[in-house]
């Protein structure tokens, strides 16, 4: 619908822009507590609700069910359950990456949560729903505290 | 309730759509819209509510781009930062308000001007939790797909059945940008994105705007012969962390529908309902949508996909538009194209692919991959 319409294509126009954003995005208290935890000594930290008993991974310092409060921090070893995985062959660009990537939806034990995280030392076509996985660091003095301190999970 | 639909305009849906601008397409859609429902918006129209994401659009403050386009200028406008049909409940509510007669919903997409979609949705996910990976972010769409078909049974095939079918139905909707005769090996053999999900698994983006107008009782029956009327609406938010989601099930569209039933006196969706536009985002989630309105029993929507119950010519066809995958992505837009085939089936004005005798329908939306978010709302001829 229009009067009139542009009929050759070398004469559409347009500006080329872009939203440059830059951010820090802060832990908090709960993300602190849970990545000073893996960074010095490879442990896990969930909360846990005594009145709706759940335990949150990752944790967080509020309950979404009865909306208490959190003050239960519970370590855990870093081990857990493949409840389901992927095999992703495109970066965030779009673009195909040279290698997949595997990564896992992990049921951390004890928890009623999970990690997001990549899985390796075992081939894509071995991967099964249910296989028990740990996580494996990096060095300490590359550590970082953050998600990447563990480099990958693998089978237990 | 007692609002409903009395005027619809969209632009044809494309792939791409370079010689026109965002705000030209809104106008077209609107003129159309404005014209069906025979209203002039400079008169008539009080209010007016548009679905918008500042990310896709490329703007900040996206509310304030859209007044002239909609002849909405020194009027009450407000932008609602969801899907399209979260836009059209909005309207609903500020007509059941009484402070209007009339609204105006419009809900578009300009994703052909995204130069960097999967880095907009890798924003979407937790900064500190799940964007360490240099992945694309359909990878949480892989996880969640082979959860479903591990838990329900449901085959990668039955999800292909779904593109097959999708595809297939947009050949009868001239608005459609990706009607394709495709077969199950077209779907099966396409490359992995995020393996089980394959490129054909994705709908593929779209532009296209939709308008609606809606109308109280009163004014409704003044203005329209078939106006199509809201009976229930529903809305829902799961936990925006991934990691503590129920994977196999939509507990979000699940829990609207049930709310949108309630209001609408729906006990038997199976029975009552006469087709759905779901959300089909991927292809898996349409077979997922399917069960949460409880269209069927949980794990049986791929069984009875494949058996062809939910075909344009089955006990209970769903997209018959089309839907995502057909008549392409429209982003935050596809929850008011879902709205757009509902009103079209039931006033009789859906051309080659025009159901017989559908009074009841269903559309339910998905805002997409990392959201738990939705909408559900029953439509009626029947007031």
């Amino acid at each position: 619908m229009a009067y009139d319409k542009i009929r050759d294509p070398r004469r559409i126009m347009h500006v080329e822009g872009d939203m440059e954003v830059d951010y820090i995005y802060t832990a908090g208290i709960a993300g602190e507590r849970f990545f000073v935890a893996l960074r010095d000594k490879e442990k896990l930290v969930a909360t846990h609700c005594d009145k709706c008993n759940h335990t949150f991974m990752p944790p967080r310092m509020y309950c979404d069910r009865c909306f208490a409060e959190l003050s239960n921090w519970i370590e855990l070893p870093p081990t857990g359950a493949i409840a389901s995985y992927t095999i992703t062959h495109e970066d965030n660009n779009g673009e195909r990456l040279p290698e997949p990537i595997v990564l896992a939806f992990i049921e951390i034990e004890k928890t009623d949560g999970a990690l997001i995280h990549q899985i390796g030392e075992v081939k894509p076509g071995a991967l099964k729903i249910g296989m028990r996985v740990q996580a494996v660091f990096k060095k300490k003095s590359e550590r970082t505290g953050a998600l990447t301190d563990i480099r990958y999970f693998k089978p237990a | 309730m007692t609002v409903a639909i009395v005027g619809v305009g969209h632009t044809s849906f494309q792939s791409t759509t370079p010689d026109i601008s965002f705000k030209e397409q809104m106008f077209e859609a609107a003129v159309k819209a404005y014209e069906d429902a025979g209203v002039n918006p400079r008169k008539d129209i009080a209010s007016f509510l548009t679905a918008a994401e500042d990310y896709y659009e490329g703007y900040s403050i996206f509310d304030e781009f859209v007044p002239d386009q909609l002849g909405a200028v020194l009027r009450s406008v407000c932008t609602i930062g969801g899907d399209g049909l979260l836009a059209l409940i909005n309207g609903v509510m500020q007509i059941e308000t009484g402070l209007f007669d009339v609204v105006a919903i419009e809900a578009h997409s300009k994703a052909s001007d995204i130069l960097t979609f999967p880095g907009i949705v890798t924003h979407g996910l937790d900064p500190i939790y799940n964007r360490a990976f240099n992945v694309h972010p359909y990878f949480v769409a892989g996880l969640e797909m082979r959860r479903y078909l591990h838990e329900t049974g449901t085959t990668r095939e039955q999800c292909a059945a779904v593109v097959v079918k999708n595809k297939q139905n947009a050949l009868s909707n001239p608005s459609a940008a990706y009607a394709a005769k495709m077969t199950m090996d077209d779907v099966m053999n396409s490359e992995f994105v995020s393996d089980p999900l394959t490129r054909r698994d994705i709908s593929p983006l779209a532009d296209g705007v939709i308008v609606m107008v809606l109308a109280s009782e009163e004014k409704a029956k003044d203005l329209s012969d078939d106006p199509v009327w809201l009976k229930g609406v529903g809305w829902c938010s799961d936990t925006p962390w991934i990691e503590s989601r129920t994977w196999s099930t939509a507990e979000y569209a699940r829990l609207a529908a049930e709310r949108a039933y309630k209001m609408a006196g729906i006990k038997n969706p199976q029975k009552q309902i006469a087709f759905a536009e779901v959300d089909d985002w991927f292809s898996y989630k349409e077979l997922q949508h399917i069960e949460a309105l409880g269209l069927c029993e949980n794990g049986e929507a791929g069984k009875l996909l494949e058996q062809g119950n939910f075909s344009r010519n089955g006990k209970l066809p769903v997209n018959v538009s089309g839907g995502r995958i057909g008549a392409g992505n429209l982003l935050e837009a596809s929850a008011l194209q879902s709205v757009l085939e509902c009103v079209l089936q039931l006033q009789g004005r859906a051309g080659t692919r025009q159901l017989k005798d559908a009074e009841t329908a269903v559309a339910q939306s998905w805002r997409g991959v990392p959201t738990a978010t939705g909408c559900v709302a029953v439509l009626s001829s029947e007031l």
